[in-house]
């Protein structure tokens, strides 16, 4: 069984962060939960489902976060306690109801876990949401280790339902990702006790137009804020340690704080400055915060992510010590604004700031730098036999036979490596206008990449805008067909934009872990439901040029996307195959049949720019080899060979 | 305390290896009455489903907070491949710590294209050295081909890693959490892949002395 459904109370085990998140959640007697995947936050919610037969509540994967946050809302007003999880960016589109729930608040406990990614392992960008969090004028928390993230979460909930105001829980990649031991608490058995008021304590509390009106509603929030600052005095998650006769502190938060622990051990700082650790990014503890920056001459605020305590501390401690030195982000910047923090780094910021000198082995670090030299980088792949191989050389293939600077507007999913390049490749910018690249790879084939269904959307405005340099084409996956493409597309058709969109269809929303969708036929659970066919919705939008093909046979997929990219007017290509992964899990692997014909092979290594991890080169004999581990038999190499050597 | 970075690839095992490991040494402090030891995996994975460069974290001890080690002071290096072992290794390791090191080859695209360079193994066994570091080698892949399966090379490192004066944590116990951490049907593979690692660095490191 899943530890993090046991019953062994006050045993101690290895978890996950998102796993200690989703214990945390099962502590609460969680009701209802809503999400869409997104790494590093998918593990919390695919936990919740697969021990979700041992306890009673609901979970399932939304169309979006926008909906995903509707749903927890909705559960929430009528009483149940509710969980909506997302990623950094998922927030962006959550945005709308997130900004505004807030005024009417909530009644069931509901709490927002939003996974950031510091460092951008696994997203377009590395923003901060506890800005968000100070936007929407809601509490933050912000857990440092795997034990505070469970615990964290089931207060969240508790915190929530005493302030009749969803809270907010943030998370970073190096702690949802990173493991820790927890000690197991009690589980709490949902209330399932659900009802509706639509005057519920305040008239029209439901309604945020309802008389006396929004700005009533806005004055209601700030008092619900006043109240829990008197609250959050005593949290046991905000704590300092008294100094020992010391101008020097140090205020760090989240997983900062662990990073800020382990570099004071380092420099040997340990009793020699005082340290105020803080649970909550929004509000602050002004009482205790008073209380710990007197006396201080210089003052250290280290957090992952942006400046959001450092602003809110330089802020406060103008009005109340304006004499103390602040080091942080800003100004006396001892920490970059950007990029991650770790042990090393924070080390060395607070060292400039007390003025202590790390003695550094300067000969290490030059035997360092030679051996680096030989370090060559490893370029992320498709896996072999992914769909998305045969598209991009099919794409490449239809391009070439139409002259000019085509567009290829990318997206987010598996297929975003068609954008990732080859990390040894050089790239020497220019500034023309219009300038054509060859394609050598097809991780280099798409050319814009921002965020999800911003391909299609970015397309029209190169139509509208009157490029005639080339074609304009947008690519995008079938969950992010329904997450975010869909207005996009009436809008298409509606204007008559110019523009050839491929849905690289695979039935699954595969980067974050192979997550049901609407064209998977199965629901969250795992139970059979209706498949939602692309085409269909395409054509009943209006699209009138609508090709579906397999992109496991290029020749068929070339064809299909030159009519399509000829065709004046909003053209869809649906390239539909399976993620290989997927078929490989259900079925057993097999040695694979493909080879090479050693006498044919002429080491021309066409067939590496498949791109295809399973396809090797033997750099001494010259001639190219299958990858037995590899290899799927998707027969796309087969068909790229211009020798006939692999069969 | 004791930090080890498992380096890899994508899909070479390197999380299960690391996750192994730290159930081994949560089991362990519970059963030495040890409440003060904590342990911490700082992982990158995810998008590095496949093929992608993988590193894992593993710290032990009481005085630890952040998931991650700070340069220069990884004890162990369990490099499951050698580009990664070099590329991991050379920011992590203390002077006078080791690597264990698989040389079975993953080439990258950057390599195949001929873009890029694969570093000879016995220039990254020189360059440790220069590092100050200790390095032992082993066909860790071949080895788990023996054993059943080519999947089974993370346990063969592990068994590698056990047999080393710098593990901390019993044999036995080990052991015991690879049995609950691995697919049913393939623990006696995983045991004998174990097994086989074990011996294999215990004679080297008998022939040292």
């Amino acid at each position: 069984m899943n530890v993090v459904a046991s019953n062994r109370i006050s045993e101690k085990v290895l978890m996950m962060g998102n796993e200690a998140i989703a214990r945390g959640t099962i502590e609460a007697g969680v009701e209802v939960v809503a999400a869409y995947p997104g790494t590093p936050s998918s593990e919390i919610i695919e936990t919740l489902i697969e021990i979700s037969n041992n306890f009673n509540y609901y979970v399932e994967w939304s169309i979006n976060e926008k909906v995903a946050f509707d749903i927890a809302a909705g559960a929430s007003i009528l009483g149940a306690r509710s969980l909506v999880v997302m990623k950094n960016a998922g927030l962006n589109v959550a945005m709308d109801t997130f900004m505004t729930l807030p005024y009417t608040g909530i009644k069931g406990g509901m709490v927002v876990v939003v996974v950031d990614d510091p460092g951008a392992h696994y997203s377009s960008n590395e923003q901060d949401t506890r800005f968000a969090a100070v936007y929407a004028e809601i509490p933050c928390l912000e857990p440092a280790n795997q034990q505070e993230a469970k615990e964290m979460t089931k207060e969240a909930f508790e915190i929530s339902e005493a302030l009749e105001l969803p809270v907010f829980l943030r998370s970073v990649t190096r702690l949802s990702h990173a493991s820790g031991d927890v000690i197991l608490g009690e589980i709490k058995k949902p209330l399932k006790k659900i009802g509706f008021n639509k005057h519920w304590k305040i008239p029209y509390r439901w309604n945020v137009y309802g008389p006396p009106g929004a700005v009533s509603k806005h004055r209601w929030l700030h008092l619900q804020m006043e109240k829990f600052k008197n609250i959050i005095e005593n949290s046991k998650f905000n704590t300092f340690t008294l100094p020992i006769n010391t101008d020097i502190g140090i205020i760090a938060s989240g997983l900062g704080s662990s990073y800020a622990a382990e570099a004071i051990s380092v420099l040997g700082l340990e009793g020699k400055l005082t340290f105020l650790k803080l649970g909550f990014a929004n509000p602050l503890p002004e009482g205790k915060l008073k209380e710990f920056l007197k006396g201080l001459k210089i003052l250290i605020v280290i957090e992952e992510g942006g400046p959001v305590i450092e602003r809110q501390v330089r802020s406060f401690a103008q009005e109340t010590f304006p004499e103390i030195k602040i080091f942080g982000k800003e100004r006396k910047q001892i920490l970059n604004p950007y990029g991650e923090l770790n042990v090393d780094c924070v080390a060395k910021g607070i060292s400039k700031a007390v003025g202590l000198q790390i003695k550094e082995n300067q000969e290490r670090i030059n035997i360092k730098r030679e051996i680096q030299k030989k370090v060559s980088p490893r370029s992320s792949t498709l896996c072999a036999g992914c769909p998305h191989l045969g598209t991009y050389w099919a794409v490449k293939k239809a391009l070439q036979d139409r002259k000019g600077v085509h567009i290829i507007n990318g997206d987010i999913g598996c297929y975003e490596q068609g954008g990732y390049g080859v990390f040894s490749h050089k790239i020497n910018p220019t500034d023309d206008d219009s300038k054509d690249y060859p394609i050598s790879s097809p991780y280099e084939i798409l050319d814009t990449i921002y965020v999800m269904g911003s391909g299609i959307g970015m397309a029209m405005g190169q139509s509208q805008a009157g490029y005639k340099d080339g074609k304009i084409l947008a690519v995008a996956g079938d969950s992010t067909f329904f997450h975010a493409t869909l207005p996009a597309i009436v809008n298409a058709v509606y204007t008559k934009a110019d523009i050839t969109y491929l849905v690289l269809d695979n039935s699954w929303t595969c980067m974050t872990g192979h997550q049901p969708n609407p064209t998977t036929g199965k629901n969250t659970t795992g139970e059979m439901t209706k498949v939602i066919d692309i085409s269909k919705i395409a054509e009943a939008i209006g699209v009138t040029c609508i090709e579906i093909v397999d992109p496991y046979n290029i020749e068929e997929s070339v064809q299909a996307i030159q009519e399509a990219i000829d065709f004046k007017g909003p053209s869809l290509v649906i390239l539909q195959r399976e993620c290989a992964l997927q078929v490989q899990r259900r079925e057993k692997h097999k040695n694979p049949r493909t080879f090479i014909d050693r006498d044919k092979c002429t080491g021309c290594k066409q067939c590496l720019s498949l791109g295809c991890p399973a396809i090797t080169f033997d750099n001494e004999n010259k001639i190219a080899g299958i990858d037995s581990l590899l290899c799927v038999d998707c027969g796309l190499c087969n068909q790229i060979c211009s020798f006939g050597a692999i069969k | 305390m004791f930090n080890m970075i498992i380096a890899g690839v994508g899909g070479q095992g390197t999380i299960l290896a690391s996750r192994i490991f730290a159930d081994a040494a949560i089991r362990t402090s519970v059963t030495n009455g040890d409440n003060d030891m904590k342990v911490r995996l700082g992982e990158t994975f995810g998008a590095a489903m496949r093929g992608g460069a993988v590193a894992s974290h593993v710290k032990i001890g009481s005085d630890i907070y952040s998931p991650l080690i700070p340069e220069d002071k990884a004890d162990v290096i369990l490099g499951l491949e050698p580009l990664e072992t070099l590329r991991v290794g050379l920011k992590y390791i203390a002077p006078g710590g080791i690597v264990i090191m698989n040389i079975r080859k993953y080439e990258s695209i950057d390599v195949k294209t001929g873009q890029a360079e694969y570093p000879l193994i016995s220039d990254i066994v020189d360059s440790f050295k220069k590092l100050n570091a200790n390095v032992i080698t082993l066909d860790a892949t071949g080895i788990a081909i023996k054993a059943g399966t080519a999947k089974a090379m993370n346990v063969v490192m592990l068994g590698a890693l056990a047999a080393c004066e710098k593990n901390p944590i019993p044999y036995k116990i080990i052991k015991e959490a690879i049995r609950n951490r691995v697919p049913p049907k393939t623990v006696e593979i995983n045991f004998a892949a174990f097994k086989t690692g074990f011996g294999e660095i215990n004679e080297k490191l008998k022939k040292v002395i």
